[in-house]
């Protein structure tokens, strides 16, 4: 069957040639919304943080209607969070989400901090492009508890280290896991390892070994299947 | 509605330690009483009334994580009632319990906790998975996802839907009374005993595993369709661990 369906050369693979091909990827630039100048003068945050930080500011997008999106320089991204957070004409003191995307096709990756200033009831979305060979960035636990968790989740499927961060380990994903994280574009869907092996790596791990010592509440000890028979 | 596996499905697969005992000599029945070339008028009114009363207070052991369980709640509540069938009150303990239902899709994160509450639970016991996504991994083909329980306990009644309605997990307990009607205790040893060693390991071979996985998944960029990976060859170094 499959001698009378060989493409020709160059041909576009149609049904399960092009299935097993899977989606094309794209290369190049993260996608950049072409928007009419002079927006960024719309948000009056957008335009404060233009104007006091010129050189730390990359871009500005406007999605989905009235959501603006600043881009800002990953290294410098503790100084004007904490900016925002603490000027009095901004006060975003609230983080609704830390997540990160990957557009795939080794484009960086970009961590995506969601703000809400309760005082003024505006909101703001701060993006920092990692390159992937350099995926660190500082924490910014030390403005926002909340992001404890956000980034250790971060952290868990896409594999960007957090400086300075008081617990970074995994969140989601069991403790030994080791296929890498799984939310990134080159992560295959059912896992790196085969379906035995991370049968096995799961029925490894004891349950009481998902908490800390002293996590756990006093008197709950791991019961140890078979020793009190014996004793 | 549902499948039953007619063979034991209590006897832990390849296990060394479950033919060991047979050969002892003890799972060929007892000598006198109970009969030892074949079935007497003591032992079958014996089972008889052993296995009335097993069938007639099958207390559940829910282990629900998704849908299911909300339909599991239904068939427990009063318009379903399976208190009517002798499953009295959901057991929220195993050690009180006789028939697990693992109603909904359990992650690999959550194996170790589903074979623990299997292993804590005593004999005789026997477990119902409930809907596409605990007897088959459903559409959740996934990295985190376990592609069916019966790959760590042993699955008696597999109830299909996604998800069953409450009717079908009545059926599929119903189908477990059928199946203890015809329970002997002269095999009660083949039945029901356990081999100390496969507590917390998973109940299927790497093999059976395997073949889980089949040569098109719901995703196009596998880097592996079927065929065993060796665990150790996989090591990435740049897997930050914790």
């Amino acid at each position: 069957m499959a001698d009378d369906t060989t493409p020709d050369e160059g041909a576009t693979p149609t049904g399960f040639e092009a299935v097993e091909g899977g989606p094309e990827l794209s290369t190049g630039e993260s996608p950049q919304v072409v928007q009419p100048e002079g927006l960024e003068r719309t948000h009056p945050t957008v335009k404060a943080t233009f104007d006091r930080f010129p050189d730390a500011v990359l871009r500005h997008e406007i999605n989905a209607g009235d959501q603006h999106v600043l881009f800002l320089e990953s290294s410098r991204n503790l100084e004007l969070l904490g900016w925002l957070r603490d000027d009095p004409d901004q006060k975003f003191d609230l983080l609704s989400d830390v997540t990160a995307v990957d557009y795939g096709g080794g484009r960086p990756l970009q961590v995506v901090y969601q703000l809400w200033s309760i005082t003024y009831r505006r909101s703001l979305r701060v993006k920092c492009e990692l390159p992937l060979d350099a995926l660190e960035i500082d924490s910014v636990v030390g403005l926002w508890s909340t992001a404890n968790w956000l980034e250790r989740e971060v952290y868990d499927m896409f594999g960007i280290t957090f400086r300075n961060h008081p617990d970074l380990r995994r969140i989601l994903m069991p403790k030994n896991y080791a296929e890498g994280h799984p939310l990134r574009k080159d992560f295959p869907l059912r896992g790196r390892f085969s379906r035995a092996e991370q049968t096995r790596r799961a029925l490894d791990l004891d349950a009481d070994d998902y908490y800390l010592p002293g996590e756990r509440g006093p008197g709950r000890d791991p019961q140890i299947l078979g020793e009190s028979e014996e004793s | 509605m549902g499948l039953i596996n007619i063979k034991n499905a209590q006897a832990p697969v390849g296990t060394p330690g479950n033919e060991s005992v047979s050969e002892g000599g003890k799972g060929k029945g007892l000598p006198g009483l109970f009969g030892a070339g074949g079935p007497t008028f003591l032992t079958t009114k014996l089972d008889f009334v052993v296995n009335w009363s097993r069938r007639n207070s099958l207390w559940p052991m829910p282990f629900g994580t998704a849908c299911c369980a909300i339909e599991m709640m239904a068939a427990a509540a009063s318009n379903f009632d399976i208190a009517r069938f002798g499953m009295e009150r959901m057991s929220f303990s195993p050690r009180q319990a006789d028939v697990l239902i693992c109603a909904g899709r359990v992650p690999y994160k959550l194996a170790p906790v589903l074979r623990r509450i299997w292993d804590q639970m005593p004999q005789p016991k026997w477990c119902v998975s409930m809907g596409a996504c605990a007897s088959s991994g459903g559409v959740f083909d996934a990295y985190s996802m376990v592609q069916g329980i019966d790959t760590i306990v042993p699955v008696d009644v597999y109830v299909p839907g996604c998800p069953p309605r409450p009717e079908g997990l009545i059926y599929g307990l119903m189908m477990i009374q059928e199946k203890i009607k015809g329970e002997t205790l002269a095999e009660h040893e083949a039945l029901r005993a356990e081999d100390p060693l496969a507590t917390g390991r998973p109940r299927a071979a790497a093999e059976e595993v395997e073949a889980l996985a089949g040569p098109f998944g719901n995703s196009t960029r596998q880097n592996r369709v079927s065929g065993f990976v060796p665990a150790d060859v996989v090591e990435r170094p740049d897997d930050r661990k914790p």
